[in-house]
């Protein structure tokens, strides 16, 4: 498979610059999900791949080959639109073979490869309908189809899954995931769902403003985001953020913030060291506030439950620490009342520092 | 239930649909009766339906291509043949050529970027609105003085060898003459309204294609034009209809063996004989062609073309 870089890629309409230098390497066979709020550049950044988007400055470099200036054709790409984009006019056999057919392979290879292709996606009975035909679903899976008949070594995806139901979303998202053990193929692919980002990607860029924020494995941005941008961007419910100020002596410094005062140990002492100020933002996930009612104040944050979303197994909880929102994830048979001051023991461990004036993470 | 049951009406309901009826049908009618009928029939006042119906109307009008020879004819003067054909020429090659140069040139004013772009897109129609009387002189001025081959060059002179004729070779008395004329007066109104059906090809479309690998020639042939088969068709309708019509400028532009049907039927009006039932017979007759090509321009048109090609 080729290898995808890019330089100092950056987009302008007019004075206006969307991408701001992006550099990028994406690794052979690789999953690389593009992730970040609308408008934050991510699509751009694919269409420009894809050569969809003229290039403003710096360069695409596929097997080390600059494309800026090539034709999408050129490229060796597939792509898979976000509202499908079949042509309606053709049925779903003309749809998947499009693209063979203007290179004009032998019929029988043609079809060959549509009957293969259909087979995989579960498409075979519907080969001679026309898109208006087909349920949303089933058009999804025509368009996956055409990037799939073409032997293409990148594909790439521009939200594909964003115009369909939660329930479908979901099942999509499963097929597609089985669908990347069975070929083995770049894959870069767009979307603001950071769920999608989470459970598909080998690699997750992170964009915001025309810029990545981090790039690395889902894990590694869950566990160790890079600033404050990607703590909140990505999990659900998403990370607290609370102000708090580093106060002590010579051999206790505690973390004071409204509502709570934790007592630091030797390890945290050292990362807020490297603080450039007193006042740092405080990260906790939702899930790593665990509920214990008998833990000590130096390591417990106390929180005033306002509401309860039952979502099944887990409830969400949704209280107030002193004037600041508080998101609690626990097992949904915890006993708990609403209204009521309930304590939550923290891990030192599980906590994330921000810069305030940076909003980098301190590490 | 009032769904399936038709709801009576008030009685001026139906006395005016009836008018409208007789109306747009009427004339018609009595064309296609008259065409029937030998002239001391429909001048003799008598009107009515009480005749004897007769093919001999047809059988002048059509004189010069009819295989037998006539009775009641001893010189056939009227060459409805020849201009039928003519005028099947004319509209059929102005209105495909029309279509092919309107949905490129609509194509390029919608989707490309070029200086002067809106202004292009805003005058083509203001060009439609001149009438074709004032364009009659200049044209006929120029396809008979200026747009001329030397009878004495490399082409002219092969083209007077190979068809005959005498003086220069003009567009004036041609077949093209007419036709560059026709395609010039139909060209902006055929840009405006496939314009219109372009705009909505979703681009997407045009960008999925040349991810297929597609060059701007195949996208806009294999994915734009299918779709926008239905304005094509609409566009077809009215450039054979206008050229099928048009009488002012084929007059001046066309000579004897060039002559269109309408031509054909007005010159046929003699100043001391009007052949009624001739002309009525050639007027049913030049109502045929339009007939048939709208009945199958118009199965073209069927909306919701665009249908499932993005969510919708």
């Amino acid at each position: 498979m080729p290898k995808i870089k890019l330089e100092n890629l950056s987009k302008s309409y007019g004075d206006f610059e969307v991408l701001h230098s992006i550099d990028l390497e994406m690794q052979d066979a690789e999953f690389t999900v593009l992730v970040g709020p609308s408008g934050c550049g991510k699509s751009t950044t694919l269409r420009m791949i894809a050569g969809l988007e003229s290039v403003s400055a710096g360069e695409i470099y596929i097997d080390d080959k600059p494309v800026s200036k090539l034709e999408p054709k050129e490229r060796d790409l597939a792509m898979v639109f976000q509202d499908y984009a079949l042509y309606p006019h053709m049925n779903v056999a003309k749809n998947m073979s499009f693209a063979l057919r203007l290179e004009k392979r032998p019929k029988k290879e043609i079809n060959t490869k549509v009957n293969e292709v259909a087979e995989i996606l579960g498409l075979t009975e519907f080969l001679h309908r026309k898109p208006a035909e087909l349920s949303g679903g089933q058009r999804q899976r025509v368009a996956m189809g055409r990037a799939l008949t073409r032997d293409s070594s990148t594909f790439l995806f521009d939200e594909p899954l964003s115009n369909l139901d939660a329930k479908l979303r979901t099942q999509m998202r499963a097929e597609l995931a089985m669908m990347r053990q069975r070929v083995h193929k770049n894959m870069i692919y767009v979307t603001h769902d950071q769920i999608e980002a989470m459970t598909l990607a080998d690699r997750i860029v992170v964009m915001h403003g025309g810029k990545i924020q981090q790039e690395g494995t889902p894990e590694q941005l869950f566990k160790h985001p890079a600033n404050k941008f990607v703590a909140s961007f990505l999990g659900t419910p998403p990370m607290n953020l609370l102000q708090a100020s580093v106060q002590g002596t010579s051999d206790i410094t505690s973390l004071i913030g409204s509502g709570f005062s934790l007592r630091c140990d030797d390890n945290t002492k050292q990362r807020l060291g490297r603080a450039s100020s007193k006042e740092v933002l405080l990260g906790i996930r939702p899930c790593d506030l665990v509920f214990d009612p008998s833990a000590p104040e130096a390591s417990s944050i106390d929180i005033n439950v306002v509401v309860s979303e039952y979502v099944g197994a887990q409830s969400v909880l949704i209280g107030d620490c002193s004037g600041q929102k508080v998101m609690v994830e626990l097992k949904s048979d915890t006993p708990i009342g609403l209204g009521e001051k309930l304590r939550f023991a923290v891990d030192l461990d599980d906590l994330h520092f921000f810069d305030v004036d940076t909003d980098q993470a301190i590490v | 239930m009032s769904n399936t049951i038709a709801k009576r009406q008030h009685p001026g309901f139906y006395a005016i649909v009836v008018m409208l009826i007789i109306m747009a049908v009427g004339p018609i009618a009595i064309m296609l009766i008259n065409s029937f009928k030998l002239d001391v029939d429909i001048t003799s006042g008598t009107g009515g339906l009480i005749f004897m119906p007769t093919i001999q109307n047809y059988e002048t009008a059509l004189c010069d291509i009819l295989p037998y020879e006539l009775d009641h004819l001893d010189y056939c003067a009227l060459k409805f043949g020849g201009a039928f054909i003519n005028s099947l020429v004319i509209a059929i090659v102005s209105t495909v050529l029309t279509l092919i140069i309107g949905c490129m040139a609509a194509y390029a004013l919608v989707r490309f970027k070029f200086m002067g772009r809106d202004t292009a897109s805003a005058t083509t129609l203001m060009v439609r609105m001149v009438p074709p009387a004032v364009l009659l002189v200049p044209v006929f001025g120029l396809w008979n003085n200026e747009f001329c081959l030397d009878k004495d060059g490399l082409i002219g002179g092969f083209i007077r060898e190979t068809f005959g004729g005498r003086g220069d070779v003009c567009l004036a008395g041609t077949h093209s003459g007419i036709i560059l004329v026709y395609i010039a007066m139909n060209l902006p109104f055929v840009i405006w309204i496939l314009q219109s059906f372009i705009v909505q090809v979703p681009r997407q479309l045009e960008e999925a294609a040349r991810m297929d690998g597609a060059g701007p020639f195949q996208v806009f042939f294999k994915v734009v034009l299918p779709l926008i088969k239905p304005g094509l068709a609409a566009a077809a309708i009215f450039t054979f209809r206008i050229a099928w019509n048009e009488y002012l400028l084929a007059s001046a532009l066309s000579d004897r063996d060039t002559k269109t049907v309408p031509i054909l039927i007005v010159n046929n009006m003699s100043e001391f004989n009007v052949e009624w039932g001739v002309i009525m017979a050639t007027g049913m007759l030049l109502a045929i062609p339009p007939i048939i090509f709208t009945l199958f321009a118009s199965r073209q048109i069927i909306t919701g073309m665009t249908a499932g090609a993005v969510k919708g």
